[in-house]
């Protein structure tokens, strides 16, 4: 058998090892051969590229724009003078004021869904390895979200025969309405805040807790036994895990003696020894268990995976919203991706110092960009989760909630008072 | 008490390290190919479509005798008149046979490639696997691939529209598609 090489004719037929090598320089075989060297690739170079691309450009421009809630007030003057000079009474002023501030308020929840449902498609098409949605938009998939959303708008809203209509269709509203309500006392930013209330966590963690009635409404009224068991199992799970959710906010709250939640971020302002900030998240032990606390209770108040046993798909086909179709489903998505962007602002402004830097020469960005960024990261690790974790069993949901996360959060509160005794 | 904490301690711990595995897996490059637009090259010794080149073919049946699936029929064509013999000059070797026509029914085909191995052309084989593994077929009468001399590596096929012989068009040389950007 003579060991010639034969070049093989491109414009024919594929040779094979019997007739000529294959000697095509990128000849590539099974695609996890890249993962030997994925820096030989130049696809993965480039998205590398693109990312640092996409955090410096951030930053650039977050750095062009400053501070926002500043330069909103000659605005407000303006258009104030520019009224009274027309004779427009000043509490009507107010009240268009206050509109519009309500109008940008709204754009939090529904431009978080159309990022975060693209975003998470992604990290979960990432994290097994596929590509996610890459044709709809400019650049891989980024309108996808914008197209699914026109296609629930056009498409035909069913409601079942044994149906409790009225219900049935108060069910979305009663869901969604305290989703956006509960953004009122959320800070994004320094000085960017809708209603500077004085009881502002304990007013996110009462209208949060209103959406519970909603999904069990949707539940009951759809007449159908898995709506049922998932409004059911939703209504247990969520009022279990508001208690340790609260009790982990509590030693903050004693720590800096508001309830304020712009007021929690600003207290975190500042620097250990010049380098460690003063975050909640870095308070000895206290600090850690909260947070963690927090995050779990969070991801079980939010309906996800592995909290997610209220729509579990395997047992329940949707769980609550089985019987949804068209612009009502979207509207119980758009809740459940409002509610995780609440939490991620929370764990911000409450464990993560709201609006200040890591390192004090960082401070050059203005804080609202440092605020979106560490929401964007513990948004992240929500997706994260859902992608890891499998899904808990009903009793044992409970069992996580009953005797571990709320002793611990219970004995969090003593240790944050011997905490607070120690520092005074 | 203990035996509690050590649960907890235990399932945080199994709980980073599914994290770990997940945000590795997370910055790896995708395997996913996207099909239409991109394409793998298999590896070398892939048995894709079969090749059949009727020039080199000496027309011994022995792919026929091999195919366990008897899919491939041929016939010989009549051979050529033999030359004059010429005196006082060694006799000229008798004439290549040629090939008359040649079918392989990819309805039966099982890619085993008994056929490739038993073709004993040197230096170049007349039948072999391509790497090309994109086939379509609408009718059973196009699965049978027909080649005559002349024709090219693909042979013919019978058109679904016509019932004509046509050649083959839309057997993508898979080698000359081009690498994923």
């Amino acid at each position: 058998m003579t060991e010639e090489i034969l070049q093989p004719d491109i414009s024919g037929p594929v040779f094979n090892h019997a007739n000529g090598r294959l000697l095509m320089p990128e000849t590539r075989y099974w695609p996890t051969d890249m993962w030997k060297s994925p820096w030989s690739l130049p696809t993965y170079r480039r998205g590398a590229a693109v990312l640092a691309g996409l955090i410096t450009g951030g930053a650039a421009a977050a750095w062009f724009l400053g501070e926002i809630g500043p330069r909103l007030a000659p605005v407000y003057s303006f258009i104030e003078a520019y009224a009274l000079a027309y004779g427009v009474p000043a509490v009507l002023i107010q009240i268009f004021w206050t509109f519009i501030k309500g109008g940008i308020l709204l754009l939090a929840p529904l431009v978080n869904a159309l990022f975060a449902v693209w975003w998470e498609r992604k990290i979960s098409a990432h994290i097994q390895s596929r590509m996610g949605p890459m044709y709809v938009g400019w650049w891989h998939g980024v309108l996808q979200t914008v197209a699914d959303g026109i296609k629930l708008f056009l498409k035909e809203d069913i409601v079942p025969d044994c149906a409790d209509k009225i219900v049935h269709w108060l069910a979305p509203v009663v869901v969604v309405i305290p989703a956006i309500l509960v953004f009122a006392p959320v800070p994004f930013g320094n000085e960017l805040v809708f209603a500077d209330i004085d009881i502002g966590t304990v007013y996110v963690f009462a209208v949060g807790g209103v959406s519970v009635m909603g999904i069990i409404m949707a539940g009951w009224s759809s007449g159908n036994k898995f709506s049922l068991l998932g409004g059911l199992r939703s209504a247990a799970q969520l009022v279990s895990y508001e208690l340790p959710r609260t009790f982990a906010v509590l030693p903050v709250v004693m720590l800096a003696g508001t309830l304020n939640i712009a007021e929690i971020a600003g207290f975190q302002a500042g620097y250990w020894g010049g380098i460690i900030p003063r975050w909640f998240i870095f308070y000895p032990v206290v600090g850690q268990v909260a947070f963690i606390v927090f995050l779990i209770a969070s991801v079980a108040e939010t309906n996800r995976v592995p909290f997610d046993i209220p729509e579990a798909e395997s047992e329940l086909v949707a769980g609550f919203n089985t019987e949804y179709s068209g612009m009502k489903f979207a509207l119980f998505f758009l809740s459940e991706f409002a509610y995780v962007l609440l939490s991620c602002l929370l764990m911000a402004a409450v464990f993560f110092g709201g609006g200040a830097a890591p390192l004090p020469f960082l401070e050059f960005l203005p804080s609202w960009a440092w605020f979106l960024s560490k929401v964007l990261i513990l948004m992240f690790c929500f997706l994260w989760f859902r992608w890891t974790f499998p899904r808990f069993r009903v009793d044992r949901l409970m069992d996580f909630n009953w005797k571990f996360l709320l002793p611990v959060s219970l004995l969090n509160i003593a240790a944050g008072g011997i905490l607070i005794w120690l520092l005074s | 008490m203990k035996n509690y904490i050590d649960f907890a301690a235990d399932a945080f711990w199994n709980t980073l390290k599914g994290l770990w595995v997940t945000l590795k897996v997370l910055f790896l490059p995708a395997i996913t190919v996207q099909y239409p637009t991109e394409k793998i090259v298999p590896y070398p010794r892939f048995r894709g479509m079969l090749a059949y080149d009727a020039e080199a073919c000496i027309v011994c049946g022995m792919c026929v005798r091999a195919c366990p699936s008897k899919c491939i029929a041929l016939a010989k064509a009549a051979p050529a008149p033999a030359p004059v013999p010429v005196e006082g000059q060694p006799a000229a070797p008798a004439a290549k046979p040629k090939i008359a026509w040649y079918t392989l029914d990819y309805g039966r085909c099982n890619f085993c490639g008994l056929c490739e191995e038993s073709c004993p052309t040197k230096p170049k084989k007349a039948l072999w696997h391509s790497l090309d593994y994109e086939a379509v077929f609408s009718t059973r009468a196009e699965m049978v691939r027909s080649w005559k001399r002349g024709d090219d590596l693909w042979g013919t096929a019978r058109n679904t529209a016509e019932g004509q012989l046509v050649p083959v068009t839309d057997q993508i040389h898979i080698q000359s598609v081009p690498v994923r950007k």
